[in-house]
């Protein structure tokens, strides 16, 4: 790192913050790591590599990367899988942000991930280059939605039976704009081709998608604590 | 030691011959003479049909009228159970009236009650028959003997249907057995109390008895018990281990797939391969865990990615296939009830020959979304490809016009073909709305058109 004030870089130049991205990759299969690993655009730096959820949560404070890639199934801890890493290293951890990773598409997969505080959520049939621009979505402070979290954000809240929220206080259901963003987001629109469709800025489409996503997590939505509690995370 | 289904009686004698190797004519000739020594050979016969397990899933033996029997236990009604027991198959005719009982799915336990009430009977008949011909009865035993037999059949019975779990107070029903095993212990006391004068041999003799009867009466049950439980226990391990097996594919065979495709890039055999391969598997895992639900052949949803992955199949295309809302079914073109939520068909093949379209002519990543909310249905194809215009296409080019366009207007809706986002590639868009009566598509011109 040659960055005399990465601080000050980061919040004014946001292209050079993500120049020298640190990131953690954590999964139990290692042909998938090295696979990621190989994948990952040049700007990203990968600090190491963990198998299990004590490795993870070890490493994670250890090193205290900007974004941890985060396997959803882990093996080791208490059972509670990526969303126990999240819960345990978060705290020791105060500039690292997780991007959850999986296989699985199963709606209390999602829920458990995020609600523990991942800030984005895709499939591993991420292309390498899809994988970096998250990761870089997420250091910049974005959420990030896969279109399968944006289908399951519009049948959680409802917002296909219509229901909006009339105060953007209500934490409970979506606003009529979200719902568009989350709708079009699921068709398998970027970001900025959301922006474009709805003539509105790029910056506020990812101020949108940060605002569901802190819905998904404070929500005390029946649909959403229902899957929590399975998972015991409430 | 089991007993064979195909059976005369129990398959006591059947299942002895099997597992010593004796013939079974011995084997049934012993076991009647044996029950004229006191009818030892015929409470031998019952405890074994009671305690042996059958060989197999106890299956209906072949209706036979039953000889119907009053259980009156008059000195009348009692000369011919005498003769009948006097008979080599006294206790099939007991047997049968056991069979008799309609009961559905205890055929097993049925019969022990009424073979044991027979019993009982058999002995208060054979007492009476002795004590006219003159014989110096016991009655200080046969009396105990016949409570014995029928508080055992009583108890047979109740837990009988505790196992069934049949619907019943648990508490009247434990009063009940109480009551049984009580009339099972008082009967074995009276063998010693209206015997000869009591002294602390006989005592000591009655106290073993009373627990050996409680044994003998709790014994089947306990070992029925055991085995149920063992059965659960195999089958929770395999369920146990299914769930292990899932989770294992899951994780490392689905994540394997996943890398194979990101590796090989969209275009390639490899990826397509592995792609089929990845939701043949998931396709597995999903229909295992979750056994009851609706029919998937008839949700639009799993229509949709069933149709995805025929398509993916064949051409170097993946869908991303997203579904939000509540499930819709596929109502079929012959079905005219056009006031329910399901789609119709000619929602699917439009649908299909979209999708279709994504695939021949952009190929890579195409995204499929579907929302059935109240407003009605909303289906979406959006892929990266070139590009095209409807203006642009010759007039006889028909899969998009009418495949896609005239199919929907028939069925009540809307099709839209224009630019994907960003001015890229194409969305083609079908909407439905909720209350339509659509026309009933007609089937020869469909075919047609293809």
């Amino acid at each position: 790192m040659t960055d005399q004030n990465p601080i000050d870089r980061a919040a004014t130049e946001p292209s050079a913050a993500s120049a020298g991205l640190r990131v953690l990759i954590v999964d139990d299969h290692s042909i998938f790591r090295s696979g990621l690993r190989a994948e990952l655009e040049a700007d990203i730096t990968v600090l190491g590599e963990a198998a299990t959820v004590d490795e993870a949560i070890a490493r994670v404070i250890d090193l205290q990367p900007r974004v941890v890639l985060l396997d959803v199934h882990l093996p080791g801890g208490h059972g509670g899988g990526g969303a126990e890493v999240i819960r345990e290293a978060a705290p020791r951890a105060p500039n690292t942000l997780f991007l959850a990773l999986s296989v699985s598409d199963a709606a209390d997969d999602v829920v458990s991930v995020i609600r523990a505080g991942a800030r984005g959520y895709i499939t591993k049939s991420a292309s390498g280059a899809e994988v970096s621009e998250a990761a870089r979505r997420v250091s910049e402070g974005d959420a990030v939605f896969s279109p399968r979290l944006a289908g399951f954000v519009l049948d959680a809240f409802g917002a296909v039976a219509g229901e909006t929220a009339e105060t953007t206080e209500e934490l409970d259901r979506l606003s009529a704009r979200e719902t568009e963003v989350m709708r079009l987001i699921a068709r398998g629109y970027s970001y900025k081709e959301v922006a474009s469709t709805l003539f509105i800025a790029a910056k506020t489409v990812e101020t949108h998608v940060s605002a569901v996503l802190r819905k998904l997590q404070l929500s005390s939505r029946h649909e959403l604590t229902a899957w929590a509690l399975e998972r015991k995370l409430l | 030691m089991t007993r064979p289904r195909l059976r005369l009686v129990g398959g006591v004698c059947a299942g002895f011959a099997e597992h010593t190797g004796v013939p079974l004519s011995t084997v049934r000739l012993v076991t009647v003479l044996l029950s004229f020594c006191g009818g030892f050979g015929a409470l031998l016969y019952a405890w074994l049909w009671v305690t042996v397990p059958s060989g197999a899933a106890a299956v209906d033996p072949l209706p036979k009228s039953s000889l119907a029997r009053s259980p009156v236990a008059s000195p009348a009604s009692a000369e011919p159970v005498q003769a009948a027991a006097a008979l080599p198959g006294s206790d099939a005719t007991n047997g049968r009236s056991g069979f008799a009982r309609a009961d559905g799915d205890s055929a097993r336990a049925a019969p022990v009650t009424e073979i044991l009430l027979g019993l009982a009977l058999l002995a208060a008949g054979s007492a009476l028959v002795a004590s006219r011909l003159g014989a110096d009865i016991p009655l200080a035993v046969v009396v105990p003997a016949i409570v014995v037999l029928a508080g055992t059949a009583l108890a047979w019975r109740q837990f009988a249907d505790i196992r069934s779990g049949a619907a019943q107070q648990s508490s009247a029903l434990l009063v009940r057995i109480l009551g049984a095993l009580v009339l099972v212990a008082v009967g074995i006391l009276l063998f010693f109390v209206t015997g000869t004068n009591p002294n602390a041999w006989t005592v000591i003799l009655a106290a073993a008895s009373v627990l050996l009867g409680v044994a003998v009466v709790t014994a089947p049950w306990l070992l029925r018990l055991w085995s149920d439980l063992a059965d659960e226990r195999a089958a929770r391990a395999r369920e146990a281990e299914r769930a292990d097996i899932a989770a294992h594919l899951h994780d490392s065979v689905l994540q394997t797939l996943a890398l194979i495709q990101q590796k090989a890039g969209p275009h390639s055999d490899a990826a397509r391969l592995a792609r089929a391969q990845e939701r043949e598997l998931r396709e597995w895992l999903f229909t295992g865990s979750r056994a009851a639900g609706a029919e998937p052949a008839t949700d639009l949803a799993a229509a949709l990615r069933r149709i995805a992955g025929e398509i993916e199949a064949d051409f170097a295309v993946h869908f991303e296939v997203v579904t939000v809302g509540a499930g819709v079914g596929v109502r079929s073109a012959a079905s005219t009830d056009s006031s329910s939520m399901d789609a119709p068909e000619s929602l699917v093949a439009a649908a299909r020959e979209a999708m279709l379209n994504a695939a021949r002519h952009a190929g890579g990543a195409v995204s499929v979304y579907l929302e059935t909310g109240a407003r009605g249905i909303e289906l979406s194809v959006t892929d990266r490809g070139p590009g095209f215009r409807l203006d642009q296409i010759p007039e006889d080019r028909l899969g998009v016009r009418e495949s896609i366009l005239g199919r929907m207007r028939r069925a009540g809706g809307t099709a839209a073909v224009r630019p994907g986002p960003g001015g890229a590639g194409t969305e083609i868009l079908l909407t439905l709305p909720a209350a339509t009566a659509p026309v009933t598509d007609e089937h020869h011109t469909e075919t047609s058109v293809r």
